[in-house]
Order: C-alpha cells, then structure tokens, then sequence
C-alpha cells in the first residue's frame, strides 16, 4: 500500500515535466526573399512575417529545416547559434544564408531536392510554427528566351525588392565586358541613379551581377536604391545596360511598376462662388499631393490683411476665412487672396470682387 | 314591401342629420407666430449655401458651417411683450455677426400666409422700427416639434448669391 502510494507522489512530482506541451505558434503571415531571384550558391535573405503567431516581438526565434538537409539535426530542445535569425522590426525576421554553404549540397542537389521545408521555433521547442516551405523562384528558363532582360516579378513595387535579369549575348558589343552597369532613373529620369564610372561607389552599386554564361543581375528595392521620398508614386523605371566604363549601351528599356493608379489631380476652390464682405470664404482642396497638408492664407481687403494656416490631409483641406468680422468696418469692392501650401509653392494668388448688397 | 324599407331609412336618416347641433365652443384668439417663437432658441445646424452654384448646377453648393467660428454655442433669443407683441432680439454666442446682433423685430404677418410664401422677420435697430437692418425668412415655422429654421438670404440687384440656413431648436 505504501509503495502504491509512494508511486502515485512521484508521478506526479514527474508530471509538470510530461505536460509540458508543445505550444502552436500559428501560421507565418508571410514570407519573402531579397534578392527576389537568386543562385543557390548565392546570398540569400529570407525574410518571415510573424504578425499573425503567437511569437513575441523582439524575441529569439530559430530556424528549424530538415530539407533539403537538416543542419541542426538533434538540437530541438537547444537550436544552435547559426539557425537564430535576426529580428527586423515590425514583427519580421529575416535569416541569412548561402544554401550550398547551410546545406552542404551542390546546387544540382538542392534543385533536386523537395525544396526549403521548415518550421520556425523558440529556443527550446516549447513554441513552434506550422510547417511551411519557403518558395525558390526557377529563372532558368531566361537564358534561352530570347529576351534581352526580363524582371521578377514583372510589374515591380516601389517598397518591394525586384530582380532584373539581362542576357548579355543578345546585346550587341557587350561580349567581353569585364562589367556591365544599371544607369537608370524612377518615372523617366525624375530621380536618377546614373552610372558615374568614375565613383567607386557608384561603380559598385550599379554593377550587376555576373551569373555566368552571359546572364547579368541586378537586385534592388527601388526605394531604397533611388532614395526615394516617402509617398513617391514609382510608375516606371527607365534605364539601359552600360557595359565597361561606357564602352556600349543598351537602347532605353522601360519597366513599367505594378499597381499604379494615377491619383486624381488636385482640385482648388473658393466657396462661394460670389461672396459679399459679409460672408465666409472658404478654402478648399482635394485631392491632394502626399506631404501637401497645409494651406497658407493671406486675404487682403484695403489695409486690413487676414492670415491663417487651413490644415488637412491627402482627400481634402478645407477652411473658412472670417471676412465677417474682419471686414465688418471697411469699405472695399475687392479682396486679394494668396494660398500657399506647406511647400511655399503658390496655390492661388488671386483677387476677388465683392458683391455689394442690396 | 322593398321601397317601404328604404322610405323608413330615408326618414332615420333625415332624424339623425336633423339632430345634430354643431359644438364649436367659445371663441378663443387663434394662436400666432410671435406666441411660438417666443423664448430662446439654440442652433442645430448652419449650412451656407452658394445660391449661384445650386442655380448653375456647380458642386459643391452646400457647406456646413455648424462646426465653425463658435456657432456650436449659438443661441438666439426672440422676446414677446404681455400682450404677445414683438420687442427685442438678441443672439448668444461669440460668434461672427451675420446679421447684427441684437435689435428690433416684428413680423410680415402674425400668420402663416395663405399662398405659403415663408414669412418674413424684419430686424431693426431702433425699438420705433424704422431702421431695418436685415431681414430672415421664417422657412418653417415652430410647431409641435419646438423646431425652426431662418434663412438669411444675400443678395445683389435683386437676385440672391449665398444664403445661410440656420435650423434652430427652442431651449427649456
């Protein structure tokens, strides 16, 4: 009797031990891959949205892959150093790898291999996401084509990383070219990254690079690369192949961006339409550029002058001047109006006819 | 037998009709418009409207103003003497004056108007009521909802440019 209750003690001393359960982190949200494209002995970085796991901001999480190899193998309990990745911000990760180098494999192995499966894990296992497989875009088909260059994906983002591949065969003069250059700019040359061979560092980030067998690469998100301000609507990227320190060019390509709707343009009005010195005159407009949220004013009505600042947003900034008031003891037939933006661009800078009253 | 039947519902009939006495009970004043928009009254919205562009079909026509310049603190009182006959006028609120202030007031008419042409409420600035300053219309006149609304119309050689449309309830 006494053993059987000794027995029944220890298994529960034992228990906490046995339940400690495994606990589903959930789904990644998303996953994806800069550069876009990419060799399998090249550097790669996978990036991972955990926005919708249970994984905490900021927090170590590991990379745990069994295919096409499996580097960790039988640390589940303790990851190894080598599998944490790097938190980003913003609830995303990101992991650095060349997959010949992680995987010891050839790039012949690993293209024949059941692709990248994997789970991401705290360090001791207690938390784990579902299985998912990161996917590997295959641009072997480029090289035989026929298509000077061609881009992953085809209508590019501007805040989103994009691969242009060039076959450098089908370019004329461009055969022994000991390097070729992306001298381009968003939206027809507004903002413009120019090949200037004679600065190093230009030189180096307008370099593709060499894939081999005469297949060219550039990888960039244009945002970054074109130091885009922020709200810049990208709708197209101009550019062309320099080979050599301007040895040859291509002609001028264009790639067109993904999802540009034009936004409608900005529309100014004064309201009313006719106005008194004893009405209100408002201020309005839509539509506006990013970053414009200010209007300026200054009405004029003989010697009186009436300031103020209408603010607002990109759909409307819209205000109303007191001339009431302001204009109750002054006798005048006109009033002039200067709108500036937040930019001190002009926006109206016009004069005004009040309508005596009966 | 049919035709008898008939005579003898005429003939109740014709008792019923006789009977009846109509009861109109005493004579009492009819209620006026002075009477019902005595008190005070705060705004429930201001709309200014462009009365070029409504008549030319241009957007936008219609602005609210309620959320400007104070007007959500507006209130204007319509004072009446003992015997229900207009005296002065004052409108609450710092707000811009559209019309002035404070003043005189009386009616185009004590009565809504037959053909259903909007009364008019003339404003003075002298309590003998022989300077006007502006004049409202009275576009709905306050009924059981306690509710109102004056239109104060702007015009030039006769044809009206803007007007503001000031919907007001009775407060207490």
């Amino acid at each position: 009797m006494k053993k059987i209750i000794q027995f029944i003690v220890l298994a529960f001393v034992l228990l906490p031990g046995v339940a400690r359960a495994q606990e589903a982190a959930g789904s990644i949200n998303d996953m994806w891959s800069f550069p876009v494209v990419y060799a399998y002995d090249e550097e790669v970085t996978w990036f991972f949205d955990l926005s919708t796991t249970t994984f905490a901001a900021e927090s170590d999480v590991y990379l745990w892959i069994w295919s096409p190899s499996e580097p960790d193998a039988g640390n589940w309990e303790n990851s190894s150093e080598f599998a944490k990745l790097t938190y980003e911000g913003d609830m995303i990760w990101s992991f650095t790898l060349t997959p010949t180098e992680y995987f010891n494999m050839t790039p012949e192995d690993i293209a024949a291999s059941a692709g990248f499966w994997f789970r991401l894990k705290d360090l001791t296992g207690s938390l784990q996401s579902e299985v998912h497989s990161m996917a590997y875009t295959d641009y072997s088909s480029f090289a035989g084509s026929g298509e000077l260059w061609r881009s992953y994906p085809s209508s590019p983002l501007i805040d989103e990383g994009v691969s242009i591949l060039f076959n450098a065969n089908l370019a004329e003069g461009f055969e022994d070219a000991t390097s070729i250059h992306f001298h381009s700019g968003l939206n027809f040359w507004d903002i413009a990254v120019e090949y200037q061979s004679w600065i190093p560092e230009v030189v180096e980030k307008t370099q593709l690079k060499n894939m081999g067998g005469g297949i060219y690469k550039m990888d960039l998100i244009p945002q970054e690369y074109y130091e885009a301000p922020d709200g810049y609507v990208m709708e197209n990227i101009a550019f062309l192949f320099v080979k050599d320190d301007w040895a040859g060019t291509t002609a001028d390509q264009v790639l067109y961006a993904g999802e540009f709707i034009p936004p409608p343009p900005p529309v100014f009005t004064f309201f009313p339409q006719q106005i008194s010195k004893k009405d209100f005159l408002g201020i309005i407009r839509t539509n506006n550029e990013p970053g414009i949220n200010t209007l300026i004013y200054t009405v004029t009505a003989g010697t009186v002058e009436v300031t103020g600042e209408i603010t607002g947003g990109v759909s409307e900034i819209k205000g109303f001047v007191n001339l009431v008031s302001a204009l109750q003891n002054v006798d005048v037939t006109e009033i002039h109006v200067l709108v500036k933006d937040n930019t001190d661009r002009t926006i109206s800078d016009t004069t005004i006819p009040l309508k005596q009253l009966d | 037998m049919r035709s008898k039947i008939i005579y003898g519902l005429a003939i109740m009939g014709l008792i019923a009709v006789g009977c009846n006495d109509p009861d109109d009970g005493s004579y009492v004043d009819p209620v006026t418009i002075y009477e019902k928009m005595d008190g005070d009254w705060g705004l429930m919205s201001l709309n200014m409207v462009d009365e070029y562009a409504k008549a030319n079909a241009i957007e936008p026509s219609e602005q609210n103003m309620g959320a400007y310049f104070n007007y959500e603190d507006f209130k204007i009182r319509f004072s009446v003497d003992d015997n229900m006959e207009p005296t002065t006028y004052e409108v609450m609120g710092d707000v811009p004056p559209l019309f002035p202030a404070n003043g005189y007031w009386k009616l185009s008419s004590a009565f809504q108007q037959p053909n259903g042409e909007a009364v008019k409420i003339y404003l003075y600035s002298d309590a003998q009521k022989t300077q006007m300053t502006d004049e409202l219309k009275l576009v709905a006149v306050p009924g059981s909802g306690e509710q109102m609304e004056l239109q104060l119309v702007r015009k030039s050689g006769g044809i009206a440019f803007v007007s503001y449309s000031f919907k007001l309830n009775a407060v207490n």
